[in-house]
């Protein structure tokens, strides 16, 4: 199916490794940046069709990447996920309003996480084998 | 050393008294104390508010301000200025009182000796500035705690995350076969990450209720979709147990005011709690209903069949880190914080929360949450803090239109309505238009849109101001128009005409009615 190319934003080594493993198995292509700096240099290089972004980053958080991001007029349009351990209604709302698609909270469940993806990227959703686990709703 | 004269205000309307009180002073060394004599609490509340008072001694009967009053009219303008009270002989009782509005000391006239009276003054600075000390150790370390619950469970999430993301990358066979034993041992995993989620997102959410930071957004909502939507996400927990849960609402369930997220939220805590102590094919229940035809309030009930509580602990229950004794039912840990941040979110929904059980045969939990009505929705226009800002509020009200449109009879009734329902606003705490509504200087519009349709009335509100917003003449002009509100007539939808024709037709009316008003002013929305 998917073969699109995914920049993962997100400075905790293991989180990084976990989504990559979970979204290489969906047969999204996955590219990494580790910081607010690094961020914008993969996003040119790579062209991602998502960026998936953490909040809480060195050299630059998830607000100030997703501003630089959208003021790139190669890369404004690339839909972004934020995906924080930064809970809250504030936070959701000030990533919503800088251009964020979605909001997620860690740790956040499979299901969602694919099917928030899936509607970024404007695939539509297929019934799979459950590769999923309900972390329920609260 | 040579210290700083000591700035008393000595506010006392009787002569003798005040000379008194003077002479008392000129024992001590020359310098030392600056008094500054005043006879009526006006001035002595002009005076304090320039400062550099360092304590006053205040009479509590002056020609104009009596008893408790001046501490607290005192104490508003200078709230950081220890105060003692000055009392006759038969007041002592009044004295106290006035300790608990913050004076720090009381003398009684009469009875003060020569040299004890700069030591008390001394005194009660001191003990005002100990005390404030205190407050202000107390609010940090307060701070600090809420600071520290919030970091630790942001940064608690990341490993977690990690955890999970392993757990299920495992079990889902992405790193090779697992075999039975296997899986049900990453079962457990999961199983103990969810309740550390669960954990981490009680301590968060008790840290932003007591740091006062829980945003809570009342608006119109739907009880009975709440009530749908807490049974439909926790059905698959009840069934994996073997418990039946559904819902039953009693008649046509009023919409509510509240946070649509935090009433989905209680009713979640409350069944999720009613699952955890009710028994395999036991029941759950979740019931709505008006608390009687016609109140204010919706009541919304979470019964189980479970192993119930003892009466003197069902409101223990709701205080924080309860948890239950019984090894047999904590087989599901938790914080003990789920019914403490229902009690919380509840009331700051203008709402209660209660139990009530039978030992051995199962618990009741009821919520009340206050019906929509005219005046919870203008409120927000009228807070002090919104004021200003708002130059103009369209408000909307719906009247069921399934009687025909409005006959004259019910359009009468509908203004007194109208007018009932903000008076409603005027009269309770909020009384900060009317005020303002006689000031010439004020530059607020309230507007009172009447519309009557069963579909909602926020697409419709959306609509008119988008259609204002394009109105040239509207966003041309450059001045504000002064307080007022009126009644808009209420439009008439034809039972065979579009939403999309009755919003235009609102929206002309609004637009006549505000060129009636002023043809050269503008409104912004």
């Amino acid at each position: 199916m998917s073969n699109k190319k995914i920049l993962i934003v997100e400075d905790d080594a293991d989180v990084r490794m976990g989504l990559h493993v979970r979204l290489k198995a969906n047969n999204y292509e996955i590219f990494f940046a580790v910081d607010g700096f690094s961020s914008l240099t993969e996003a040119r290089k790579h062209e991602p069709d998502l960026i998936l972004l953490d909040l809480g980053l060195p050299a630059g958080d998830g607000f100030v990447v997703m501003d630089r991001i959208k003021a790139v007029p190669a890369l404004a349009m690339i839909p972004i996920i934020v995906l924080s351990g930064r809970a809250g209604a504030a936070n959701r709302e000030r990533a919503l309003k800088a251009g964020a698609k979605a909001f997620l909270e860690k740790p956040v469940d499979n299901a969602e996480l694919l099917a928030v993806i899936r509607q970024a990227l404007g695939e539509t959703v297929k019934r799979e084998r459950p590769l999923v686990h309900d972390l329920g709703t609260l | 050393m040579r210290t700083r004269a000591l700035k008393v205000l000595l506010v006392e309307d009787n002569a003798g008294d005040a000379r008194l009180l003077r002479e008392m002073f000129t024992t001590e060394r020359p310098g030392s104390i600056e008094l500054t004599h005043l006879m009526r609490m006006s001035e002595a509340l002009a005076h304090l508010a320039k400062g550099g008072v360092d304590i006053v001694l205040l009479d509590m009967g002056l020609p104009d301000g009596h008893g408790l009053d001046t501490v607290r009219r005192a104490r508003a303008v200078a709230p950081d200025i220890p105060l003692i009270v000055l009392t006759g002989l038969d007041d002592e009782a009044l004295a106290a009182e006035a300790m608990k509005e913050g004076a720090q000391d009381y003398l009684i006239k009469g009875q003060i000796e020569n040299r004890a009276l700069p030591r008390a003054l001394r005194h009660a600075i001191e003990r005002h500035r100990m005390q404030a000390e205190t407050d202000h150790i107390r609010m940090s370390q307060l701070q600090f705690k809420d600071e520290f619950l919030s970091h630790v469970s942001h940064e608690l999430r990341s490993p977690l995350t990690a955890i999970y993301q392993f757990v299920t990358i495992l079990q889902d066979g992405l790193a090779g076969e697992v075999n039975l034993e296997q899986h049900q041992h990453l079962e457990i995993v999961l199983r103990n990450v969810k309740q550390l989620r669960a954990m981490i997102n009680d301590l968060l959410e008790v840290t932003s209720l007591q740091a006062g930071k829980l945003l809570i957004r009342l608006q119109r909502t739907s009880a009975s979709d709440a009530i749908a939507y807490a049974v439909d996400t926790l059905q698959g927990s009840a069934r994996d147990k073997g418990i039946t849960l559904d819902f039953e609402i009693e008649g046509r369930l009023p919409d509510v005011w509240a946070d649509p997220t935090r009433i989905r939220q209680i009713l979640i805590i409350l069944v999720d709690n009613a699952i955890k102590f009710t028994p395999s094919h036991g029941t759950i229940k979740v019931k709505g209903r008006r608390l009687e035809a016609g109140s204010g309030v919706v009541v919304i009930e979470v019964a189980d069949s479970g192993c119930g509580i003892s009466a003197e602990k069902t409101e223990l229950i709701f205080e924080r880190l309860f948890q239950v004794s019984d090894p047999a039912m904590a087989a599901r840990k938790g914080l003990g914080l789920g019914l403490y941040i229902c009690k919380e979110l509840v009331s700051r929904q203008g709402g209660k929360i209660w139990a009530t059980s039978v030992p051995g045969e199962g618990s009741t939990f009821s919520i009340t949450v206050p019906v929509f009505s005219l005046p919870n929705l203008l409120a927000p226009a009228f807070r002090k803090d919104n004021y200003g800002e708002i130059q103009i509020t369209l408000v909307l009200t719906e009247l069921g239109s399934r009687s025909g449109w409005l006959s004259d009879k019910v359009r009468a009734e509908y203004s007194y309505w109208m007018r009932d329902a903000l008076q409603g606003c005027l009269n309770s705490k909020l009384d900060v238009l009317l005020p303002k509504m006689g000031s010439s200087e004020a530059s607020e519009l309230f507007f009172v849109a009447a519309v009557t349709d069963e579909i909602g009335g926020e697409a419709i509100t959306k609509r008119i101001r988008e259609k204002l917003h394009r109105s040239d003449e509207i966003l041309q002009a450059d001045l504000t128009f002064s307080t007022c509100y009126w009644t808009l007539a209420p439009v008439q939808r034809n039972a065979d005409e579009s939403m999309e024709s009755f919003v235009e037709k609102v929206a002309a009316k609004i637009q006549e009615s505000i060129d009636e008003r002023n043809s050269s002013r503008m409104v912004k929305i």
